[in-house]
This record gives structure tokens, C-alpha cells and sequence, in this order.
């Protein structure tokens, strides 16, 4: 049992700054902080789950079928989730049901059972979920306000550059996107090699 | 062989392990779930046509018509006040937004006006199209007369129009049809001289 398992995924390799995984649900919901937050939390529960269930499973799955079996015990997760949501807090579904299914698709699920569940143990793959889970929200958080505080010039639903500001509209249709998460991932890079250095 | 069998069956087990906790779930949440649609399409017709007491489904004969004519109209409700006399109708439209279907529900009194819409589930870009869920967009439709049909202004509206959300006209558009549709629908059933006749 490591702590870095925990907070590697946060900043060091971030799932989206460094690995750049999950790029389809990062472009595609980070048009407000508040989404970004709400696709990042949905995401980061189910990786814990997928997570633990494939390192307890890990010596059970024969290595061939093991990209099949992630995907049928991913999806159910899910699924579940979503159904458990929609029954008991429907509140909570109507705001973040919109991502759920986009969860499934999420590459960084898949590529933390591959490279991590399938590996080690039950609390290091749970602390590895955590860790790349909040890493994920952290990025899609600062990619949603940089996206809406120029393309709507507010943020969480709160106008916070005043009535003169016109706001840049292409920063949170789907070319903003590419363009903020390049400037994001340039202002990372000249970070850390700065820090190198 | 033997080790494909041996694969085989640990990933059918693995799939009917999932099917089994779907199906489980399924079991559990399909009443809640359902009533919590149920629910939420209540007050969805409640907010539309606040006057109404109660609401009486338009089936059968009636309500093929409605659908066979007034494309994508689903259902129609007629909004009934204390004593039993029909004060309006809901009706229920799905037509298509930027992706996929839009659930479009509209209120129209019988003193010739709508008296409010509401978007439900839909598909549309959190930020643009979803927009249509936030009061000012369908606010806009409370109001205005059914005597003529609703247009969609990309700037300032004026007289029977509604101001598009900026960057998702498509989406604008789409729920104004399904409004269009309801005010057909509510002056064929007033020509008519109401339904169940």
C-alpha cells in the first residue's frame, strides 16, 4: 500500500495533462465548470468500483479474454449506477444522467484496468481510482472554467466579467475546446519543463 | 482445447454474473424508476397548465388522429379545472434537435394562448442546446397567442417570436416545432369542439 498510488494521478501524471486519455468526453463536456465537475465526479465513482472489482478479479480472468471481461464488468457497473441513481436520487440523475453513458466510453477506465487494477491489490488499485479520479476532475474543471469564463464570460452560472464583455461563443462550441486544451497543455508542459530544468 | 473451454467458461460466467446483477437491479429499481417518471411527468404537465386540477389522457380514436396529423405530437392531455371542465390541454412532442430526439412539453389554455413549455429529456451540447432547460429560453413561450404559430428570431424578438439560444438555433428551432405542432393540434381539437366526441 503506496500514498503516491493516490496522488500520482492528481498532478504528476494527470490523466489528462500528461496521459491525454479520455480526450472524447473531455472535449465534448467541458463547456462549464459545473459539467466538468459533474462528468468528473460520475467518472471518478466508477473507477474506484471498476477498479477494486478488477484487482479482486485479477487472478480469476484468464489474460486473453481480458479486455472482454473489463468492458462487460465496466459496463455494468455503469449501468447499474445509473439505474440505482435514476430509483433513489433522481435529483442528482437529472443533473448528471446526461454523462453516465458517456462514462462507458471513457478510455481512462479501461486503460487503469489494463495498467493498474489487473496488477495490484484491492486498496492500491482503490487509491489509484481516487487518485486518477479527482486528477480527472481537477483537469476537466480547469478546461470547463477557462472555457466558460471566455465563452460566456461566467462562471458556475454566476456572470462575473460584467455586460461589457462579449463573450468569445467559439470557446465553448466544439473548436474551444481543442483550442483551450491546447493552450492548457502547453502552459503544463512549460511548467513542468521549467521545473526540470 | 481445453484452455479455450477453460476461457470460455470464465467469461461466460463473468457475462452471466453481469447479466445476473442487471437483471437484479433491473428488478429492484423498475417500479421506483417508473414512478419517478411517472412523477416527473405530473408536474411537467402541472407547470405547463398550472390552472388545471387535474388532467384526463386523450387515448384511442382521438389521440391517433392528434399523432397521425400533427407529427411529432406522442400525447395529449386535457387539463380539466375543479368542476370537470376542460380548461386546456398538454401535449407531449418529441421532435428532432441538433442530436436526436428533444421531449417538448406545451401548455395551451382555451382563452387562446400558451401557457408555458418545458423541454425534457433530450441529448443536446451541455452549454448550447441544453440551454433550452434554463427558464429564460422557455419562459419565452409562456404568453404568447395560439392563434398564429411561434417563429424563432437569431436576435431581438419581437410579436409571436422567440429568441433562439445563442449557438444552437437548430435546437431553437426544433423545440419550437413541437410547440407549432401543440397549437395546431389544440386548434383542431377547439374546432372540433373538443375530443371524446
Amino acid at each position: 500500500m503506496k500514498l503516491s498510488n493516490l496522488t500520482r494521478g492528481i498532478l504528476k501524471e494527470n490523466p489528462i495533462f500528461v496521459q491525454l486519455l479520455g480526450m472524447c468526453p473531455t472535449l465534448a463536456v467541458t463547456t462549464s465548470a459545473e459539467n466538468g465537475i459533474g462528468m468528473g465526479l460520475a467518472t471518478t465513482a466508477v473507477l474506484i468500483g471498476s477498479n477494486v472489482a478488477i484487482s479482486m478479479l485479477r487472478k480469476f480472468i484468464p489474460a486473453q479474454v481480458r479486455i472482454p471481461a473489463y468492458v462487460v464488468v465496466i459496463s455494468t457497473f455503469v449501468t447499474v449506477i445509473s439505474m440505482l441513481m435514476e430509483a433513489f436520487v433522481p435529483a442528482l440523475f437529472t443533473s448528471l444522467g446526461l454523462f453516465i453513458p458517456l462514462i462507458v466510453v471513457n478510455c481512462i477506465i479501461l486503460a487503469r484496468a489494463e495498467s493498474f487494477a489487473n496488477k495490484n491489490g484491492v486498496i492500491d488499485s482503490a487509491f489509484d481510482g481516487i487518485g486518477m479520479g479527482l486528477g480527472f476532475t481537477l483537469a476537466l474543471f480547469v478546461l470547463g472554467s477557462v472555457r466558460e469564463i471566455l465563452g460566456n464570460g461566467s462562471i458556475f452560472g454566476t456572470a462575473i466579467l460584467g455586460a461589457s464583455y462579449k463573450p468569445a461563443l467559439i470557446m465553448i462550441l466544439p473548436p474551444g475546446g481543442f483550442l483551450a486544451l491546447g493552450l492548457l497543455l502547453a502552459l503544463y508542459n512549460s511548467y513542468t519543463l521549467k521545473k526540470a530544468k | 482445447m481445453k484452455q479455450i473451454l477453460k476461457i470460455g467458461i470464465i467469461l461466460l460466467l463473468i457475462s452471466a454474473i453481469a447479466a445476473f446483477a442487471l437483471g437484479f437491479t433491473n428488478e429492484v429499481t423498475k417500479d421506483k424508476i417508473a414512478e419517478q417518471r411517472f412523477l416527473a411527468n405530473e408536474q411537467a404537465k402541472k407547470e405547463v397548465l398550472p390552472d388545471a386540477a387535474s388532467f384526463s389522457d386523450i387515448t384511442g380514436e382521438d389521440l391517433e388522429a392528434i399523432v397521425a396529423k400533427f407529427e411529432p405530437i406522442q400525447e395529449a392531455y386535457v387539463g380539466l379545472d375543479a368542476s370537470g371542465t376542460p380548461i386546456g390541454y398538454v401535449f407531449k412532442s418529441i421532435p428532432n434537435g441538433f442530436s436526436g430526439a428533444v421531449v417538448v412539453v406545451t401548455g395551451l389554455s382555451v382563452d387562446e394562448m400558451v401557457t408555458g413549455l418545458r423541454v425534457g429529456s433530450h441529448n443536446e451540447t451541455p452549454g448550447l442546446g441544453a440551454k433550452a432547460k434554463d427558464a429564460p429560453f422557455y419562459e419565452q413561450f409562456a404568453g404568447k397567442s395560439s392563434t398564429s404559430p411561434i417563429g424563432v428570431s437569431k436576435t431581438a424578438a419581437s410579436g409571436n417570436d422567440i429568441q433562439a439560444i445563442t449557438g444552437a438555433t437548430i435546437s431553437s428551432v426544433a423545440i419550437t416545432k413541437g410547440a407549432n405542432a401543440s397549437i395546431d393540434a389544440f386548434n383542431w381539437i377547439l374546432e372540433n369542439g373538443g375530443v371524446g366526441k
